[in-house]
């Protein structure tokens, strides 16, 4: 007490300065403290957790296999079966153990179809894991809308189309690719209907997901793509070139040839290319006409298809481009000189003066 | 000594490895999991199993990994199915080269994996 006594007439008689650095002191202690004391807990809670989930995991792993082994292969549910709804039906109610489920099921959904994928579909319905992901839709936080429509669609539920319709234009690139997975995932080809409409961008990540997605089916009759090569939405012109080309759509020829005067330079480019996997002859003329005016990707992926649809009528225009002051364009064009008249290179190689193309003629010689 | 034929399955999707012993297990068989490559290439050791399923991407030690551990290293030739999912075309390719004689690529069929064992195993 005498102790407390003395420290606190020492204190009162510091200097007001040295008191609030004391408070300071004693108040950042405290903190420490109750922080350490804070993540002690913290820890605890989450290494209990941890636990519970794992064991959760495992028990809820053991369900699902119980239930996929207790049918009787007539896509009837039986008693065992039920037991097994009614069990997690409770379960899910509460919101950790929910996730904890859909996490099982995802898991192995992920790697096995057949009928066991279709009765893992039919547990989700049973079990109402449904009802979660349709109220997710109605949420406020767009990372739960985007959740709802990924289950949606990993569970195969076709019949909430219009309900997740509604996010085709959403703010968020995420849920707007959630859409576009559940509609061609569920409803392939005609999935791709979506595009008819569309106003925002498709991601270029989300057009690799939804091409590998289209080639996982057996049916590979594609619906006609030219209203897309037509759209006024950039991004879904590029995605139905993408579908010309993998799909080899030679009937949408005299659309790709317009779109050589498109006015974004990655989709005339990427016209070349494909035109140029088409070996289509008629884009030699176009591109010829006003082939000063082009941008120098145009003019190098020219003169990249130039190779399989090359002639002798050409050689003048690759004479010509052998003094382009690009180099990538200038090799090419001696390359496919080579190809079509060697007696010309070699007196061009006499000829030349101005420019160095020694490198090329080096090269040329070795290839 | 039981007769019962060895598999040995590294996959390391839990759920998935369940499933399948169960299957397995069903149709006679006896299972022995690894979840990652490294415990797959002990238990090959240590059972000499008659039939080896793996995964081709797992922790630690790849399925195309294994596959050059029994062939090259351990020289045995029991047959080898690897699962592999969608855009790892040129990780089959490799795993036939190493010696794999089997794939199959995810999602599949745990039925037709059935099939695949006994016809691999007679």
């Amino acid at each position: 007490m005498t102790n407390i006594q003395n420290i606190l007439t020492y204190f009162n008689q510091l200097p007001i300065l040295l008191q609030i650095v004391w408070i300071g002191v004693l108040g950042l202690f405290v903190s420490i403290l109750f922080f350490l004391f804070y993540l002690y807990y913290l820890r605890n809670y989450l290494r209990a957790e941890e636990v519970i989930s794992k064991n959760l995991f495992t028990e809820y792993e053991a369900s699902l296999i119980n239930y996929l082994y207790s049918g009787d292969g007539i896509s009837k549910i039986t008693s065992e079966q039920q037991e097994i709804i009614d069990k997690m039906k409770t379960c899910i109610q509460d919101k950790f153990k929910r996730t904890i489920f859909i996490s099982v099921l995802s898991k192995l959904k992920n790697d096995i179809s057949g009928e066991m994928a279709t009765a893992i579909n039919t547990l989700y319905l049973k079990t109402g894991l449904i009802k979660y992901s349709l109220n997710n839709l109605e949420s406020k936080k767009w990372d739960k809308i985007a959740l709802g429509i990924k289950e949606l669609t990993q569970f195969e539920v076709v019949n909430v189309y219009n309900e997740i319709s509604k996010y085709k234009n959403h703010d968020k690139q995420e849920v707007r690719n959630q859409v576009q997975l559940y509609y061609v995932s569920l409803f392939h080809f005609n999935g791709l209907e979506f595009l008819d409409n569309l106003k925002s961008p498709i991601s270029e990540w989300n057009q690799i997901q939804l091409l590998e997605i289209l080639q996982k089916f057996d049916d590979q009759e594609i619906t006609d793509i030219s209203p897309w090569l037509k759209s006024e939405n950039d991004s879904v012109v590029l995605f139905a070139l993408k579908l010309a080309k993998i799909y080899n759509q030679f009937q949408v020829i005299e659309i790709l040839l317009n779109l050589l005067n498109h006015k974004n330079k990655q989709i005339r480019v990427c016209v070349i290319e494909i035109l140029g996997y088409f070996q289509v002859k008629e884009v030699k003329q176009i591109l010829k006409i006003n082939f000063g005016n082009r941008s120098e990707e145009e003019k190098v992926a020219f003169f990249k298809i130039f190779e399989d649809i090359v002639d002798e009528e050409d050689e003048a225009f690759i004479i010509e481009n052998t003094s382009n002051p690009n180099f990538k364009i200038r090799f090419l064009a001696f390359k496919l000189l080579k190809k079509l008249n060697i007696e010309a290179i070699n007196l061009l190689k006499v000829n030349a003066s101005g420019i160095n193309n020694e490198q090329i003629f080096k090269f040329l010689e070795i290839i | 000594m039981s007769n019962l034929k060895k598999i040995v399955l590294a996959e390391d999707n839990s759920t998935l490895a369940l499933l399948l012993k169960f299957r397995l297990e069903k149709e006679g068989y006896q299972l022995l999991i690894a979840e990652d490559g490294k415990k797959a290439i002990e238990l090959i050791e240590e059972h000499k199993p008659d039939i080896i399923l793996s995964d081709i991407m797992m922790p630690f030690i790849s399925g195309l990994e294994v596959i050059s551990h029994v062939r090259n290293k351990l020289k045995l030739q029991m047959p080898i199915i690897v699962f592999s999912a969608a855009g790892q075309e040129e990780m089959v390719l490799k795993a036939f080269n190493l010696g794999a004689n089997d794939f199959m690529g995810k999602p599949f069929s745990p039925n037709e994996l059935v099939i695949r064992v006994r016809r691999l195993l007679t």
